[in-house]
């Protein structure tokens, strides 16, 4: 155990590197969340300025009383939403990549369309597809007119606004996921595939025993990435395309708008109505707490199956 | 090195010295110059148009007298300046003058940050449309001046009217009247025989008021904190039964987004209903954007049936006073506020933006300029305000959960829309509303 530190001599110049990020961290991540862990323990108005401490109170209305049931469906549909949108968004683009990887005619052309839609910021996806399935005036329904002479609600109809917004988020962060796929792709030996060749696997048997292994670091990577952009960042997705509604069918979905995940949830009730700040922060608590449940199932389950090479 | 870098260090603090003790002789030299009183104006008006009206006012107030000198400042929606406010108080920099919007009266009141202007001096208030005043009277003090003020009313294909059999001037009067004409209009194949309004429950408040029923217990939040909103009453279930039968009956058209202005304009706009309801602030608008498509008909908003017409709630903006400022700082801001919202102003504000000019005085010179005969679709708007009673269900409710209550309205409406039963989603709104409002209250 000599050698504790890798290169460094001393323990003191590693924190010294570190420093800058750990301060960083500090000014913008840990002091807020330490505010807001507090925050969660009182009762406190955005306008009024008010600040009372009332224990676990507001843990309480999350789980009990009239306002708990919106909240269990939120969190939820929370779960249900993050699933989709990693599981379709990783595996579209995983399979968009493999295919974009082949040599064929114009394929970087194709990578770089690939990439396009993560050069957008998600409140601009979000506004493209507001207007393309605006139900009365969109493009969409207007072909889905002429073709089946149809119009589908997508904004209030609860199962397609819920996929929808699951669609522009996937759509939104394929280009993310495409990069890093097409990265790694490329950086995969020859030799395992063509030893795989030569000892007869199919095409889906290479993919399957040999390219996938490979690329399990970067589907780990992805899969951490891809959560935390679904229960953060597509908040302004969600914003845009749907103001977290339409209400969802009755008994379980009908207390909140279906396409409300935690996110949007503390947003309404911390800036939205009255504002109530504390009520909001003991949310983002429940909801950091699934995130870190999350992140540590990953790290305990799925770390041990990743092949790191050399 | 390390002396170079000392003297580096030295040199530059010297001049961080030198340059900020510049600074404040500049700044104290421009204040001997120019001894005006500071005012500032923010407000939630960003647009060229409105925000450009403002500066111009500004401009001409800051030209016609040299004891104060004001600024404006748009700070984005209107919770963004009404937060922006409250955090520059705490800071101690408080703007003057903060424009906020009606069902942040509340809020605003209970900030504390405020004060009623009707304070400051002695001044006539006697001109404003009483209707309007009303809503931004709070213990019997005007607390605020209305500024931007409009109301719903009902906007009509004519077209399709005639189409189905009914005279070019034929308004529905009731609920009732409205279903039974679109009925009819579906019986003679009128294309796109719907009505259409945006899901915002600032028509359920409207039509509570126009039933003269109240929107919250304690006598619409004037007489005592209020501690309840009546969302089970029976003018609520009215309204839900409105609900049941445009949902039941497919006749009720929008976006499916709650509070989709934009959205339902468009649907009307595109010839896809024969009623539609909205502000009367985008008569302007929308009546230019259906020029040349269809005849379009404007009248008062459609009330349920057998019900006295009371008038409609005041929506819009007025301007508040903060307190912390030195006396001759509200003084100014009082008259800038007078100055903004004067007779002529408001008839230029008016034919501006479709806003109510909010005094009787600039009413009457349009009326002679003539402006009411030139387009009677403005004069309709202007008779639902004049003839609006004036009591405490048309003044509007005052409650710290206004804004949370619209979204638990809205969801129960679309509830019922899609089906739900009225008195189950109604109980269930007023369940949340009156924990959210019990939880609000709290804070006092």
């Amino acid at each position: 155990m000599k050698d504790d530190h890798g290169v460094f001599r001393s323990r003191f110049t590693v924190w010294l590197y570190l420093s800058p990020t750990i301060l960083i961290l500090a000014v913008f991540i840990f002091y807020p969340a330490w505010k807001s862990i507090i925050l969660g323990f009182y009762r406190s108005n955005l306008f009024l300025g008010t600040r009372t401490f009332i224990g676990l109170e507001n843990f309480r209305n999350l789980f009990t009383g009239i306002l708990s049931p919106g909240f269990i469906q939120v969190m939820v549909q929370t779960v249900l939403f993050s699933t989709l949108v990693v599981l379709f968004g990783l595996s579209f683009s995983l399979f968009l990549a493999v295919q974009a990887n082949k040599n064929v005619k114009g394929a970087k052309v194709y990578r770089m369309l690939l990439i396009w839609p993560f050069a957008l910021s998600p409140a601009i996806a979000a506004t493209i597809y507001l207007f393309m399935f605006n139900p009365e005036v969109g493009i969409v329904n207007t072909v889905f007119d002429a073709l089946f002479g149809m119009r589908p609600r997508w904004l209030d109809s609860p199962v397609l606004a819920f996929f929808l917004v699951v669609a522009a988020s996937v759509w939104k962060n394929i280009g993310y996921n495409i990069v890093f796929y097409l990265a790694s792709l490329q950086s995969i030996p020859k030799t395992p595939l063509e030893a795989a060749s030569i000892d007869g696997a199919s095409r889906f048997q290479s993919f399957k025993m040999v390219m996938f292994p490979l690329l399990s670091p970067t589907t780990f990577f992805l899969l951490f990435t891809n959560l935390t952009f679904s229960f953060f960042d597509s908040f302004a997705i969600i914003d845009v395309l749907t103001k977290g509604g339409p209400i969802g069918p009755a008994p379980f979905f009908d207390n909140e708008g279906i396409t409300t995940t935690l996110m949007y949830k503390v947003y309404l009730d911390g800036f939205g109505g009255s504002s109530n700040m504390g009520f909001a922060a003991s949310e983002a608590l429940v909801m950091m707490s699934i995130v870190a449940i999350f992140t540590f199932l990953q790290f305990r389950f799925l770390a041990k199956r990743v092949h790191y090479e050399g | 090195m390390k002396k170079l870098l000392l003297v580096l260090t030295i040199v530059f603090c010297s001049l961080a010295v030198v340059s900020a003790n510049g600074t404040t002789e500049e700044s104290a030299v421009a204040a001997a110059a120019d001894d005006r009183i500071e005012i500032t104006f923010w407000h939630a008006l960003g647009d060229a148009a409105r925000s450009g009206w403002i500066q111009d006012r500004v401009d001409e107030f800051n030209a016609s007298q040299d004891t104060y000198v004001v600024t404006q400042e748009a700070k984005g929606s209107y919770r963004d300046t009404l937060q922006a406010a409250i955090l520059a108080d705490k800071q101690g920099n408080p703007p003057s003058l903060v424009h906020v919007f009606e069902v942040g009266s509340q809020l605003a009141y209970d900030s504390g940050i405020f004060m009623p202007i009707g304070d400051i001096g002695n001044f006539d208030t006697d001109d404003y449309i009483a209707p309007v005043l009303n809503y931004y009277t709070i213990d019997g003090k005007v607390n605020s001046i209305p500024f931007n003020s409009s109301s719903p009313v009902l906007y009509i294909n004519t077209d399709k009217l005639v189409e189905a059999g009914f005279p070019a001037d034929y308004v529905p009067d009731t609920f009732d009247d409205m279903i039974g004409a679109i009925e009819t209009a579906r019986e003679r194949n009128v294309e796109g025989a719907n009505i259409s309004f945006a899901l915002h429950a600032w028509y359920f408040e409207q039509w509570m008021a126009e039933q003269g029923a109240m929107l919250v217990n304690n006598d619409n939040g004037r007489e005592a904190r209020a501690t309840e909103v009546n969302l089970t009453s029976d003018a609520a279930v009215k309204i839900g039964n409105f609900m049941k039968e445009l949902g039941e009956k497919d006749i009720y058209s929008y976006t499916g987004r709650f509070e989709d202005w934009d959205g339902s304009d468009a649907i009307f706009k595109g010839g896809q209903s024969m009623f539609h309801i909205t502000s009367t602030a985008d008569l302007g608008n929308i009546a230019k954007a259906v020029e040349g498509s269809f005849t379009m008909g404007v009248g008062k908003l459609p009330i349920p049936a057998g019900e006295m017409r009371n008038g409609t709630v005041i929506g819009g903006g007025s301007i508040w006073v903060t307190k912390n400022q030195s006396e001759a700082q509200l003084e100014g801001a009082r008259d800038f506020a007078l100055f903004l919202t004067n007779t002529d102003n408001m008839i230029s504000w008016h034919k501006l933006t479709g806003y109510y000019p909010v005094r009787n005085s600039s009413v009457d010179k349009l009326r002679e300029e003539g402006w009411f005969t030139g387009d009677a679709k403005q004069l309709v708007a202007f008779n639902q305000l004049l003839t609006t009673i004036s009591n405490s269900a048309t003044a509007g409710a005052l409650g710290g959960t206004l804004l949370d209550n619209r979204t638990i309205i809205e969801q129960a409406m679309q509830k019922i829309l899609q089906g739900g039963d009225v008195m189950s989603a109604l109980q269930e709104a007023k369940d949340i509303a009156d924990a959210k409002l019990a939880e609000y209250n709290a804070n006092f």
